[in-house]
C-alpha cells in the first residue's frame, strides 16, 4: 500500500530540506543571497560628520541598480551607510528607525548616536552574523559630531574617519594619505567625494555616482548624486533610420464603425 | 481592637480609614506571644538566644532548634508563629546561595535582611497569603565585621546593636540598653545573653524552658555555630546566681 | 570555537599587573578582519567600572557584547548594594558570561581593577572560561612570544613607574613579534584616586633587538 500523502495544514514546510542537503554534499550550489558591492565611507570635521557612498547595485555579475541609495535614514539627526546583503542592510536600518521614532515620541529628546549604535550592535550580535550588514553609521548629538563602524557580527569601532565594503582598501588609501584633523565642511565633503572615487574606479563592485551626507548641529543635508563621473556621453554615431527608409507596399484606411440606433427589437 | 467587626481586619490588603493595616497588627501579636529571642552585636562578633518554651515533657530536650543558619556566616532567630519563622530561614538559604551562584562570596548582612524584608513585605500585600507571624532576628559575621537586624512582619527592618522580639521583649530591651555592647567580648556577651533569658522568662506564667544560644566570631571560626555546651551551662550557672541575689536584694 | 568567516577579530596582545598600590592594564590596538586591519587606533582596555578595567581578546563583537553586559550588571550592583563591586565580583560575573556560552563564544579576557578589601588586583578568564587570580596576566596571541621575558622581569611590589617600563616592554616584544599585533601601546593604571589613561605612540615603542 502506498503510503498515505498528509495535506499540509500551515505553517512552513521542510520537506525539500534532506533533499537539499544532499544536493549540497553532490556539489549543487545553493542560492545565494544579494550582496552589493559597495563603497562607504564617513569622516568628522571640526562641526558635523559627512557621510559618502557609491550608488551601484550588484547580483553577481550583474549591475542591478546604476543609481540605487545607500545612505539610509535612521533619524533627522542620523545616517547610516549600508554595506553587504542589500535587503538586510535596508531592512535592518528601517527597523532601527523605527525603533528610534518610537524612542524619541516616548523620551522628547533627540536621538543620540550610542543609542543607535547600541540598538543595531545588539540586533547584529544576537543574529550571530546572519544578518549580512556592514554599517557606517553618523550623527550629531549633545556629545557633537560621532562616528562608528558597525560589523556584521556586532562589533563596533569608533574612529574620526572610516571606510566599508569591497571599495574600503582603495578609500582608504585616500584617508590615509590627506585627512588631517579638524577639516572643515567643504574639505570633508571633497574628501569623502574622493575617496568614493576611489572606490569607483578601482573595485569592480562599486560604481556609478557618489552620494553624499551632511550632518551638522542644526542642519542635515542629503546630497543626492553630488558627483557623477560616470555620465553617458554623446554617441558619436546614431543608429536612427531616417523616415522612408523603409518602402510602403500597401495603404488601406479604415474608419471606425458607427452605431445607429436601431428600431426596437421584435419580442412577439 | 478599635478594628474589630469593622471589616476592616478582613484582607491584609485593606486599609482602615484611619491607615492601618489590621491584619499587620495581629500578626505582632502573634509575635508577642512567644519565647524571648534576642541578638547581641558586640566587639568581633554577634550572638544570638532563644527563650525555647518546652511544650511537652516528652520533646526530646535540644531537639527541634530554633536559632537557624542561613549560610556558613548567617544566623537566623525568629519568634512568633514557628513555622513562619522557618519559611523565612528557608527564604534566607535560597538567598544566600543565589548571592553565592551569582558573585562566588558570601552574602553580606544588609544584603541578607534587605531581601528577607522585601520578602516579608510582600506577604503583606496579596489577599490570598497572610502577613507572616513572625519577628525575625539575623546575625552575620564577615571578613569582621558583625551585623545584626530585626525584621517586623509588616517587611520593615532596622540595624540593631541589640534587640529583642516576643513575650519578654521590654524587659530584655531594658536589660540590654543597661549593657556596653562596642566594648563586650563575645564571651561575655554570651554570658549575658543567658542572664537576659532567663532575667525575661516568667516563672510563674511560662512552662519551663530551654536555653538556646549561637555565636558567629573568630572563635568559632567565622561560621554560625551552637555556643559550646560547657559555655553555656557555665553562663547559664552566673545567670542564676546573679538572678538570685538581685531578688534576695530585693 | 574558532573565528566564523569575516568575523572581526582582536589577534592581540593584553596584559594586567599588579604593582604597590593600584594596577596596569595594557594592550595593543590592532584589530584585523583576515588580512586587513580595520582599526589601527582600537582601544581594547574597556572599563566596566570606575576602577575596573577588562582587557578584550579574541572575537571584537563577542567580547564587546560580554563586556557591556557585565558593565551593566556592575552598575546595577553599585546602585543597589550602595557600594562599588570587588574585582573579584566583576571577574566573577565576566566568570560566569564566558564559562556558561563558552560553545558560542571566542573571548579571552583579563580582568583588573582596584578595590578596598584587596587593593590592585587580576584576574585571567581564559577561553575554556576557567577564573585563575595571578599576580600579573598575560593574553591575547600575541602573549605567547612573552612568557619567558614576562617570568624573569616580574618582580613583586614594583613601583608605579617600574610596572609601567614592564608593561611598555614586555608589549612592545610581543608586538614586533606578532603579526596580528601592533599599532600603539594604549595603558591605564588604576588606583584608589582613579584611573590614569597612558598612550605610547607607534613610533616612540620601545625599541629591542631589530635584527
Amino acid at each position: 500500500m502506498a503510503p498515505q500523502q498528509v495535506k499540509p495544514v500551515g505553517g512552513f514546510s521542510f520537506e525539500n530540506y534532506t533533499r537539499n542537503a544532499v544536493l549540497e554534499t553532490k556539489g549543487a550550489k545553493p542560492p545565494k543571497a544579494t550582496s552589493t558591492g559597495t563603497t562607504i565611507v564617513g569622516v568628522i570635521y571640526d562641526k558635523g560628520v559627512c557621510l559618502g557612498a557609491d550608488t551601484r547595485a550588484t547580483e553577481g555579475p550583474i549591475v542591478a541598480d546604476k543609481n540605487c541609495e545607500k545612505i539610509h535614514y535612521l533619524a533627522p539627526n542620523l545616517y547610516c551607510c549600508g554595506a553587504g546583503t542589500a535587503a538586510d542592510t535596508e531592512f535592518t536600518t528601517n527597523s532601527i528607525s523605527s525603533q528610534l521614532e518610537l524612542h524619541r515620541l516616548s523620551t522628547g529628546r533627540k536621538t543620540r548616536v550610542v543609542t543607535a549604535m547600541t540598538l543595531l550592535k545588539q540586533m547584529l550580535f544576537r543574529y550571530q552574523g546572519h544578518i549580512g550588514a556592514a554599517l557606517v553609521l553618523g550623527g550629531y548629538d549633545i556629545n557633537g559630531p560621532q562616528l562608528y563602524t558597525i560589523y556584521p557580527h556586532g562589533s563596533t569601532d569608533k574612529l574620526p574617519y572610516v571606510t566599508m565594503g569591497s571599495g574600503s582598501l582603495a578609500a582608504m588609501s585616500v584617508f590615509e594619505s590627506k585627512w588631517r584633523p579638524n577639516l572643515t565642511r567643504e574639505e570633508a565633503i571633497a574628501i569623502v567625494s574622493e575617496a568614493i572615487e576611489a572606490g569607483i574606479f578601482n573595485d569592480l563592485g562599486s560604481g556609478s555616482n557618489v552620494d553624499v551626507c551632511v550632518i551638522e548641529e542644526n542642519s542635515t543635508d542629503y546630497l543626492r548624486n553630488h558627483v557623477r563621473p560616470n555620465e553617458r556621453g554623446i554617441k558619436e554615431q546614431s543608429y536612427r533610420y531616417p523616415r522612408g527608409t523603409t518602402a510602403i507596399l500597401k495603404e488601406s484606411i479604415r474608419n471606425f464603425v458607427d452605431v445607429v440606433e436601431g428600431d426596437a427589437m421584435d419580442m412577439s | 481592637m478599635s478594628g474589630i467587626g469593622t471589616g476592616y481586619d478582613i484582607y491584609s490588603s485593606t486599609y482602615s480609614p484611619d491607615g492601618r493595616l489590621f491584619q499587620i497588627e495581629y500578626a505582632n501579636k502573634a509575635v508577642e506571644n512567644s519565647g524571648t529571642a534576642i541578638g547581641l552585636r558586640v566587639k568581633g562578633g554577634v550572638v544570638l538566644a532563644v527563650e525555647k518554651l518546652v511544650q511537652s515533657k516528652l520533646v526530646v530536650p535540644g531537639s527541634n532548634k530554633r536559632i537557624l543558619s542561613a549560610d556558613m556566616h548567617v544566623g537566623i532567630v525568629s519568634a512568633g508563629l514557628l513555622s513562619d519563622g522557618r519559611y523565612i530561614a528557608q527564604s534566607a538559604r535560597d538567598e544566600a546561595k543565589s548571592w553565592r551562584d551569582n558573585y562566588r562570596q558570601p552574602i553580606s548582612g544588609k544584603s541578607m535582611a534587605d531581601r528577607l524584608g522585601l520578602f516579608v513585605q510582600a506577604h503583606t500585600l496579596y489577599s490570598s497569603v497572610r502577613p507572616l507571624g513572625a519577628g525575625t532576628i539575623i546575625g552575620t559575621y564577615l571578613d569582621g565585621e558583625a551585623t545584626l537586624y530585626m525584621i517586623e512582619p509588616s517587611g520593615v527592618y532596622w540595624g540593631y546593636h541589640g534587640c529583642a522580639v516576643g513575650k519578654g521583649k521590654s524587659v530584655a530591651k531594658t536589660e540590654i540598653e543597661k549593657l556596653k555592647l562596642d566594648e563586650m567580648s563575645v564571651q561575655e556577651a554570651v554570658r549575658e545573653a543567658a542572664r537576659i533569658i532567663h532575667t525575661a522568662h516568667d516563672e510563674a506564667k511560662d512552662k519551663d524552658f530551654e536555653l538556646e544560644i549561637t555565636w558567629i566570631c573568630e572563635e568559632s571560626k567565622g561560621k554560625h555555630t551552637a555556643v559550646p555546651k560547657d559555655i553555656v551551662e557555665e553562663a547559664e550557672r552566673l545567670a542564676k546566681e546573679s538572678i538570685k541575689s538581685e531578688m534576695d536584694d530585693a | 570555537m574558532s573565528l566564523k568567516p569575516g568575523e572581526v577579530n582582536l589577534g592581540t596582545s593584553i596584559m594586567a599587573v599588579a604593582f604597590n598600590g593600584g594596577v596596569i592594564v595594557g594592550a595593543d590596538s590592532r584589530t584585523t578582519t583576515g588580512s586587513y586591519i580595520a582599526n589601527r587606533v582600537t582601544d581594547k582596555l574597556t572599563k566596566v567600572h570606575d576602577l575596573i578595567y577588562c582587557c578584550r581578546s579574541g572575537s571584537a563583537a563577542d567580547t564587546q557584547a560580554v563586556a557591556d553586559i557585565v558593565q551593566y550588571y556592575l552598575q546595577m550592583y553599585s546602585v543597589q548594594q550602595d557600594e562599588p563591586p570587588t574585582v573579584h565580583v566583576a571577574a566573577t560575573l565576566f566568570q560566569e558570561m564566558c564559562y556558561q556560552n563558552k560553545d558560542q563564544l571566542s573571548a579571552g579576557i583579563i580582568v583588573a581593577g582596584w578595590d578596598k578589601k584587596k587593593g590592585g588586583t587580576v584576574y585571567n578568564i581564559p577561553l575554556g572560561g576557567a577564573l585563575i587570580q595571578q599576580p600579573f596576566a598575560i593574553g591575547g596571541s600575541g602573549s605567547t612570544y612573552i612568557y619567558g621575558y614576562c617570568d624573569s622581569q616580574y618582580k613583586d611590589n614594583m613601583t608605579r613607574e617600574e610596572c609601567i617600563e614592564f608593561v611598555k616592554n614586555s608589549l612592545a616584544l610581543a608586538m614586533s613579534r606578532d603579526g596580528s599585533s601592533g599599532g600603539v601601546i594604549r595603558m591605564a593604571v588604576i588606583t584608589e584616586k582613579g584611573v590614569e589613561r597612558l598612550f605610547v605612540p607607534g613610533d616612540k615603542l620601545p625599541v629591542h633587538w631589530q635584527g
